[in-house]
């Protein structure tokens, strides 16, 4: 078990080293042993790249990897004992499920005594007590990814466990058994885990701490709830949250301020903020937070109804005033038909302002 | 143009995948076949276009029996899972592709013309010259499905087209999708109120993602155990399912589905859950018999905030808290029994945390315990 950490890392796949060449990019990080972590970006974000480059598959252009304050960016995968669980499960379908947890301990030589005590062990946490017997070709998918995991924790010198996407393969309504199985046994084994996906729901759900990266940068590196409340970026702000964040250019004529293409005013309260800073500003704010009327209300602003998009539980309306665009969420109550007029406030606790793409706090 | 399709048996290697499935699809219908993995929908998928033979079965486009009619002949599309395309080609001559090869020898400024409205529809105008691995996943799969749409095809087929794609994408394509493929019915001409183009005809999209069908669909079949359990317009389906199979894989989260009995007190009738746990409910005209029930619940129909005094709360222990975005899912345990609870706010809990639910009596549905039938719904 072991703390990671990740100091000045470049990685260039290309031999010239152009800005767009680097997959990897200054990139600094710590995970602490025993915590639950996820790498968050979409695809292309140099997020694999990265987990190849902390199991040894893949040695940087240049930075260090290190476990425990010690150097391994030498060390092969083999000696960085590091779990991988992959897309697809890697399982022997022709052995038992024990035979298939007891292979990475019977290939380094352990005793058998010491294999079965292990093995019932690990059995014991990832719930497969009861399908030790059966061949590992006539599990379910989910089952596969659970022995996968298994035969990536069964030596006791596992320093940490990376996970890169494991549920692709899975059903939706496995998924959510297998979700909830992976973050007890998280919190159970108290090793330093690593999910990478490009599914926030995934992310947020399994980790207590999650990194958001786009084109080999770090973006932003927090708590699921800061990630929400506090978007760093407008990048981090669209893709955290479904829909994504309401993104609003604002313009500044003498002593008025509105939104772009709109002629929605910045309320008093955050256009003094506005004025007092240089830079190119954009206002944003979650479908979430965006409250919504059917009936005038003083002082709100009036959008036409462009669309409304039903997703079980909630509602999604796409609003629109001249050129504005704007989605806010509704519960399953609300009933509206297109073209309807809708009034609209943006609470002020709940807008957040960009200078130049970076939050202002 | 119909599409109707009429006991199609299908089996492979003795193993039944459809059974004397039946259903019909309306002209300007957005159609999804919902199920899980193995259920069929993809082999249900083939058959209707013609990919595949059924064992037994006919299909009819518009009346007209097409069973033996090889897929070349027919007016289809059929976007794969797996993005398809030409890798030595751009994107915009693997968009032309399906026009060059028509029988209906277009001229090059047709195609030109087809090409560069498809290709505006789906946000591709920009890297039409680039080949496909310059080119983004998504725009990659944009441009498989732009392919399906440019030959104006009367019936479209999708097997699961966004499911490779990330997270982010799929939200924006479904998005795309609906504007361009759904709400066709109001589209006589083939232009929307707003001035889109549409196109007309049939699409059948096979998913096993219930938030696809939501989002997308006018009408949705699901499959379940080799057959179509319930077809119809998506709210209804949503709002009334047939079926406790329906209910619970259709709904986002998946619907809570608890053993109950049910007992008659004078008028009422009274849904024992636990010792701790009874609703009093008014079903109607109609005494249901004493009997054991499976008592559905939505899981943003379980609340902890006690909003009217109608509803009934009771205890129970927090087996897991997952906070998404601004939503927090409880995965609860209350006796024996395990619910989850759906709230649209962020809130902290700790695992053994006693809460105090409430449950809306006005909610609920009752399914047959054994036939998991729908029996009826309060409210």
């Amino acid at each position: 078990m072991a703390k990671i950490e990740l100091r000045d890392l470049h990685h260039s796949y290309a031999s010239q080293e152009t800005d767009s060449g680097f997959a990897i990019r200054d990139l600094n990080l710590t995970w602490e042993d025993g915590s639950a972590n996820a790498l968050l970006g979409p695809s292309g974000c140099g997020k694999t790249t990265l987990l190849n480059i902390i199991s040894g598959l893949l040695r940087p252009s240049s930075g260090q990897v290190l476990f425990d304050g010690v150097d391994v960016s030498q060390l092969s995968t083999r000696d960085r004992h590091i779990a991988q669980v992959f897309q697809f499960p890697v399982v022997y379908d022709t052995m038992t499920v024990f035979d298939n947890l007891a292979f990475p301990l019977r290939n380094r030589r352990t005793g058998e005594r010491e294999v079965r005590a292990r093995v019932a062990e690990i059995a014991e946490l990832l719930d497969l007590g009861g399908v030790l017997t059966r061949s590992a070709g006539r599990l379910n998918p989910a089952q596969k990814q659970v022995v996968s995991l298994g035969r990536g924790i069964v030596r006791k010198d596992t320093a940490a466990v990376l996970l890169d996407e494991p549920l692709t393969v899975i059903d939706p309504v496995l998924k959510l058994d297998l979700r909830r199985k992976l973050r007890s046994i998280q919190q159970e084994l108290n090793m330093a885990m690593i999910y990478v996906t490009h599914d926030q729901h995934e992310a947020l759900t399994f980790a207590d701490w999650v990194t958001l990266m786009d084109r080999g940068k770090v973006i932003q590196s927090a708590s699921p709830e800061a990630l929400f409340l506090n978007p760093q970026t407008p990048f981090v702000g669209f893709f955290i949250g479904s829909p994504g964040m309401n993104m609003m250019r604002c313009e500044v004529s003498g002593q008025r301020t509105r939104i772009k293409g709109s002629p929605l005013e910045v309320p008093e309260i955050i256009a003094a903020r506005v004025r007092s800073v240089a830079g190119a500003i954009d206002l944003g704010i979650r479908p979430e937070f965006v409250e919504t009327s059917t009936k005038p209300k003083a002082e709100w602003n009036v959008f036409s109804l462009q669309a409304v998009d039903h997703a079980g539980s909630y509602q999604v309306l796409t609003l629109k005033s001249g050129q504005l665009r704007i989605k806010a969420r509704v519960d399953d109550q609300f009933e509206a038909t297109e073209a309807d007029r809708i009034w609209v406030r943006f609470p002020p606790e709940n807008v957040k302002i960009y200078e130049d793409g970076e939050l202002i706090p | 143009m119909t599409l109707r399709a009429e006991n199609i048996c299908k089996s492979y290697d003795g193993k039944v995948v459809l059974e004397n499935l039946s259903l019909q699809v309306e002209a300007g219908s957005f159609c999804a076949l919902l199920g899980a993995s193995g259920s069929g929908k993809t082999t249900l998928l083939r058959i209707l276009a013609g990919i595949e033979k059924p064992d037994s079965g006919r299909v009819y486009y518009d009346d007209q029996d097409v069973t033996e009619v090889s897929v070349q002949e027919r007016s289809i599309a059929f976007v794969y899972q797996q993005f398809v395309n030409y890798p030595s080609m751009t994107l915009y001559e693997n968009i032309a592709s399906p026009l060059r090869v028509s029988k209906n020898r277009f001229l090059d400024s047709e195609i030109r013309e087809k090409v560069n409205k498809v290709a505006g529809l789906l946000g591709l105008q920009e890297v039409l010259h680039h080949l496909p691995e310059q080119a983004s996943g998504g725009q990659r799969q944009r441009c498989a499905i732009a392919r399906a749409l440019v030959k104006e095809a009367q019936f479209i087929f999708m097997d699961a087209p966004l499911s490779n794609l990330d997270y982010k994408l799929r939200e924006e394509l479904r998005t795309e999708l609906k504007q361009i493929l759904g709400g066709r019915q109001r589209s006589e001409e083939g232009v929307s109120g707003d001035g889109h183009p549409r196109l007309k005809g049939v699409v059948v999209y096979a998913t096993p993602e219930p938030i696809d069908v939501l989002m997308m669909a006018s009408h949705v079949g699901f499959l379940h155990d080799r057959k179509v359990l319930q077809f119809g317009e998506v709210q209804e389906v949503y709002q009334h399912p047939a079926h406790a199979a329906v209910a619970s894989y259709f709904s986002h989260p998946r619907m809570n589905l608890i053993e109950c009995t049910v007992e008659s007190q004078g008028g009422r009738s009274v849904l024992k859950v636990t010792d701790e746990l009874k609703i009093e409910v008014g079903l109607g005209r109609d005494r249901l018999p004493d009997s054991r029930y499976l008592l559905g619940i939505r899981p943003h129909h379980l609340g902890l905030r006690r909003v009217h005094d109608r509803m009934i709360p009771f205890k129970a222990g927090v087996e897991l808290a997952e906070v998404v975005g601004s939503n927090t899912e409880l995965h609860l345990k209350h006796g024996n029994v395990r619910m989850t609870l759906f709230m649209d706010r962020v809130e902290q809990f700790a695992v053994g945390d006693i809460v105090t639910p409430c449950i809306d009596p006005a909610q609920l549905y009752l399914f047959d315990l054994t036939t998991g039938e729908f029996v009826t719904r309060t409210g």
